[in-house]
């Protein structure tokens, strides 16, 4: 702490000009000098910890390949007196107004154009200017219902908008999972020092949207644009933490102009999406037609008025970097009033004064593109810095911007605050911007109290992206008194029939049922290559009869053993991670965390592992990790109906391999050994020894893994639960008769129940095989079409 | 001229189709004082579960139709009659290319045939260096826009070969640009950017081309499909005039407009989503027909 020293010239949050710690610090500071450094190293991990075990990712673009990366949290907060946050409230709460009433014009009554206010070159040019949207009145009225602001504190002390964020912003819900991880680190200063929670926001903005809704029956979704957006996690957090349903544009279609979800229950209406994809993908059928996940006909659900967008398509057209240009002469023609938080000084070089200006201005001017909707720190490609140009390139800079100047903003190169980081074992000052959020509730604009400041990695203010190393940190709003303690739990009655059944999207049904079948799958193959590298231990001859007869079922099943973890086995773990994926918000972060600990080490396996005893043990390593990741399923997950759907393509899975691998190792031409191995594939050897008093024989291994209802290998144990949980999915019975999905698994069910093991001839078990096969396409067609 | 026009659009998909969305822009535009639409119907097989008739943000209109049944083709047929006006060739008004940047400035508005539109790059026209470079060689000092799009007209038709085979429906302007060949499609996209980089505002114009030339006359390219042309802004005092690059000529009574749009994107005659796998056949048949004065009358 004694070392801190803020930069010449350069505001800083925790330590004011002469050097003394503002008040708002003092407790915060107090509670940290006290602490050695192995405390403060402790109390991080603490914070980590939770941030790994919540399996808060964010996914980041690299020039080969994209990764996922932890959460990079600058541990301590930035701390903001509550009289000094209300002014910002001010200022934000009078933008959110002014931009509401700025985009509903541009796709109105266009008399900001008409009457020379806003350039209609620069609307015009804008890719975020959706001409289908020009004259559709969004339902309930507004544009605009959740935005965000970048903020940072100039060298005068005052703070300056830096971007307005109104297309999908993001960074609300990584804002809450930073208040829990900073809270875990600071649990003792937290509890005492009256810090705004941010619970309360988005409890008031989750009944506004259920407030949208025109119908009791009308769902409220979180529109995705799927696992491999950079902050996906966010999707599925805010989805899971709201209550409300996490879809992707191929959930949704639209009928008679309603946006419908398809569900296992058939197709459902959605009057509320909260996307979080960019306009021009919502619809490729309107607007970008290269989307491949958007929903076609969506913007016609938005013409025919039944569907709210938050926000309204065509929003982000507020992005744009020259718009900022604009907005102090906006704000006194609509508003009649000053900005009370002013812009960082921008100028649009499209018109000849402004133009002029900034080629006159040069080195104290950042130039960049007009019409880019990414704050300048973030876009540092395409910005140039006036004061680091030699004058050879400032000269080019201005017969640039002679030339091309409608492309081009010119905008005052600002400095932000600093704030604490801790590096190395001492705090030291980074720059920092601050992330706001506004939502619009029944009583007009909230702004979050916190949110999230986004810190530097440099004493380099460029540096503060987070795709370029940049970190994020909690904002603690500190009030004289003690503050509001609200939590998320419902209010009253309405809150209990938000989750109902019969909701579950058809597409993540579809994933789910997948997982299932891919985990056995993986299980099933391990299950038996375990037992081939034990007999290739001991015999040393790959071509044995038993070991080439176990090797031809391998490769029906593209398993070539070749390889001592083949990649076929890889495979169908990645599928499965993949389906895992897609239902993120369904799913339990420990089965997360623990499949992908499968794959990971499955990987590592790969390229070390030799085939022999070395490949047995590695079988059982991996096989007790699937047993740990199934027990999770088992043990934790709620039954709904998407848990049916994981059982049931677990349960098919399972009795088609048994099935098939009963025939191939009943055959009359299976090798000698060939039941003894089977029985140990199906973890059956004790059983079969307690319920035999000879040795095994085809029939004896028959009775036990097809016929035996108390064993969860057999396969009629499997269909018995299969048709179980088929009887509990929606529509299962249509006026008291079964549908014709439930007819086919009670057929099948019945036919394999009332079989001797004499009976199961191999032309039986490969019909049977068929017949199971042929469940898995009834149940694709009845629920996930 | 009065014509009686008909057009067939069939797709035979190689797999059942389950279901798909469609937004169809293939009828007649009425344009006061320059085109009306007399009669006109647009037809569709099977019958689509839903179908609802709109007017686009350009003023175009449009079928949208959905279908829920899976079904192994599409035809999208058109029947119209449409009196043409010829154009009154006035004086040319127009100032240098040069002088559009005030014009445009002083013009507030972004209505639907407001030029600002027109100017800056789209969906399926990128401004291209290359294209820019080959936009300045057309400049001749003292020469009025019209005069200018005029020569790059010319230019376009000779330097370029019409080759169906060159080019597919997804082509750039730049791949056009870079063999010289392609169909109207290709030539309007090139022209179109060629226009922008010279500051000059320019849409995107489908419709058709009368395919029975008249007596002694050869018949014009591009008359056995849907056909595209340019139409450029030039100047508040001349307005928009349409010119087409695949036949070196100024739009008149031979055209017939359907749309305006930025690029083909915006006024594609069939643009669909389909939930299918595999591929499809399309095929197009386009009639022109003049109707005789004394035909016309019994009509």
């Amino acid at each position: 702490m004694a070392g801190y020293r803020p930069l010449p010239g350069v505001p800083d949050e925790m330590v004011d000009v002469d050097g003394r710690i503002r008040p708002v610090w003092r407790a915060f500071v107090a509670a940290l000098e006290g602490q050695s450094r192995a405390e403060i190293e402790a109390r991080f991990d603490r914070a980590d910890q939770y941030l790994r075990d919540a399996g808060v990712f964010y996914r980041i673009y690299g020039d080969t390949a994209t990764r996922e990366r932890d959460w990079p949290l600058s541990h301590i907060p930035v701390l903001i007196e509550e009289r000094e946050w209300q002014g910002i409230v001010a200022g934000l709460t009078q933008r959110a107004e002014l931009l509401e009433r700025v985009v509903a014009d541009i796709y109105g009554p266009g008399t900001l154009v008409r009457d020379g206010h806003l350039p209609p070159g620069l609307i015009a040019a804008s890719p975020e200017y959706l001409r289908p949207l020009v004259g559709v009145r969004p339902a309930g009225g507004h544009f605009l219902h959740f935005c965000c602001f970048e903020i940072g504190r100039g060298p005068d002390g005052a703070w300056w908008v830096l971007g307005d964020r109104t297309q999908a912003p993001s960074g609300a819900g990584f804002a809450l999972e930073n208040r829990v991880a900073t809270a875990r680190a600071f649990t003792d200063t937290y509890a005492d020092m009256h810090v705004h929670r941010l619970a309360g926001f988005f409890g008031e903005f989750r009944d506004t949207m259920q407030g949208l809704r025109q119908s009791m029956d009308g769902r409220v979704g979180i529109l995705s644009p799927g696992p491999l957006n950079e902050t996906y996690f966010e999707h599925a957090y805010i989805a899971r933490y709201l209550g409300f349903m996490l879809l992707e544009g191929e959930d949704l279609t639209v009928v008679d102009g309603r946006a419908m979800v398809r569900t296992v229950a058939g197709l459902k209406p959605v009057e509320v999406l909260w996307r979080r994809l960019d306009s021009n993908f919502a619809d490729p059928l309107e607007l970008n037609q290269n989307s491949h996940i958007g929903t076609p006909g969506l913007v016609s659900a938005l013409r025919h008025g039944g569907l709210t967008m938050i926000n309204a398509l065509g929003s982000g057209v507020l992005e744009l970097r020259a718009m900022l240009a604009f907005m102090p002469a906006l704000s006194r023609a609509l508003m009649g009033e000053d900005l009370a938080m002013p812009s960082i000084a921008t100028w649009w070089c499209g018109q000849p004064a402004e133009r002029a200006l900034v080629m006159q201005n040069l080195e104290r001017m950042m130039i960049g593109p007009a019409l880019s909707t990414r704050l300048p720190f973030d876009d540092t490609r395409a910005t140039m810095l006036g004061a680091t140009m030699r004058e050879q390139a400032q000269d080019a800079a201005r017969s640039w911007i002679a030339k091309e100047g409608e492309k081009l903003v010119g905008q005052e190169a600002v400095t932000l605050s600093t704030t604490p980081a801790y590096v190395n074992g001492q705090l030291v000052p980074r720059p920092m911007s601050l992330r706001v959020f506004a939502a619009r509730t029944a009583s007009g604009w909230k702004i979050m109290p916190g949110g999230f400041a986004r810190i530097g990695s440099s004493p380099d203010p460029t540096a503060i992206a987070m795709q370029r190393g940049g970190n994020a940190a909690d904002v603690w709003v500190v009030s004289d008194g003690p503050v509001e303690k609200p939590t998320l739990l419902p209010r009253d009655q309405t809150g209990i029939t938000r989750l109902s059944a019969g909701s579950l999207p058809s597409r993540a049904a579809d994933n789910l049922y997948w997982l299932g079948r891919y985990i056995e799958r993986a299980e099933a193959t391990l299950r038996i290559l375990r037992a081939w590298h034990a007999r290739l231990a001991e015999f040393d001859e790959p071509q044995a009869p038993l070991l080439a007869h176990v090797s031809e079922y391998l490769a029906g099943i593209d398993i070539d053993v070749d390889q001592a973890i083949p990649d076929g086995l890889l495979a169908n773990v990645e599928s499965a991670l993949t389906s895992a994926s897609h239902i993120r918000d369904r799913f339990s972060v420990d089965g997360w965390l623990a499949l992908n600990d499968l794959t990971r080490t499955l990987r590592e396996f790969r390229t070390r592992v030799q085939p022999g005893d070395d490949a047995t043990r590695a079988a059982t390593v991996l096989l007790r990790k699937l047993a740990g990741f199934a027990g999770l399923l088992h043990e934790n997950m709620y039954r709904f109906t998407g848990w049916r759907f994981l059982v049931i393509g677990r349960g098919l899975e399972r009795s088609l391999h048994m099935t098939r691998l009963l025939a191939h190792m009943t055959a009359e031409d299976a090798p000698e050994g060939a039941q003894d191995m089977v029985v140990e594939i199906a973890d059956s050897v004790m059983t079969h020894r307690r319920r035999y008093s000879v040795a095994t024989q085809p029939l004896t291994v028959l009775d036990l893994l097809a016929l035996d209802r108390l064993n969860p290998r057999s396969i009629l144990y499997q269909l018995d639960e299969i048709r179980e949980q088929v009887e509990l999915l929606p529509s299962a019975l249509v006026h008291g008769q079964m549908s014709p999905l439930m007819r086919a698994v009670t057929r099948t069910h019945a036919g394999l129940a009332v079989q001797t093991p004499e009976d199961l001839t191999q032309e039986y078990l490969h019909t049977l095989a068929e017949d199971i096969w042929s469940l898995s396409n009834q149940l694709s067609t009845t629920y996930m079409a | 001229m009065l014509y009686d026009l008909r057009l067939t659009i069939s797709y035979e998909y190689e797999a059942p189709v389950a279901g798909g969305r469609h937004i169809v822009r293939v009828l007649p535009l009425n344009i006061p004082g320059l085109q009306r639409l007399v009669a006109g119907s647009v037809t569709v097989t099977p019958q689509p579960a839903e179908r609802e008739e709109g007017t686009d943000f350009y003023g175009n209109c449009y079928s949208s139709i959905a279908f829920r049944e899976p079904h192994e083709a599409l035809e999208i047929g058109m029947q119209a009659r449409v009196q043409v006006e010829p154009v009154e060739q006035g004086y040319d008004l127009s100032g240098g290319p040069a002088e559009l940047g005030a014009e445009l400035a002083a013009l507030t508005s972004l209505g639907p045939d407001s030029p600002h539109h027109f100017l800056a790059a789209s969906p399926r026209v990128v401004l291209d260096r290359s294209i820019a470079a080959y936009a300045r060689e057309t400049l001749v000092p003292g020469e009025s826009v019209i005069e200018t799009v005029r020569r790059l007209t010319s230019r376009i038709h000779d330097d370029f070969t019409y080759d169906p085979e060159a080019t597919k429906v997804d082509t750039t302007p730049r791949q056009a640009f870079d063999q010289r060949r392609g169909v109207c499609q290709d030539f309007t996209h090139v022209m179109i950017s060629a226009l922008r980089s010279l500051g000059i505002p320019a849409a995107y114009v489908s419709g058709y081309l009368r395919t029975e030339p008249p007596a002694g006359q050869e018949r014009l390219e591009g008359a056995d499909a849907m056909h595209a042309w340019v139409r450029a802004w030039c100047g508040d005092a001349a307005g928009w005039i349409g010119f087409d690059p695949t036949n070196d000529m100024v739009t008149g009574t031979d055209h017939i407009t359907v749309g305006h749009g930025r690029d083909y994107a915006d006024v594609a005659p069939v643009i669909g989503v389909l939930r299918t796998f595999g591929g499809h056949q399309t095929k197009q048949a386009v009639d022109v027909i003049p109707v005789k004065p004394a035909t016309a009358a019994a009509g």
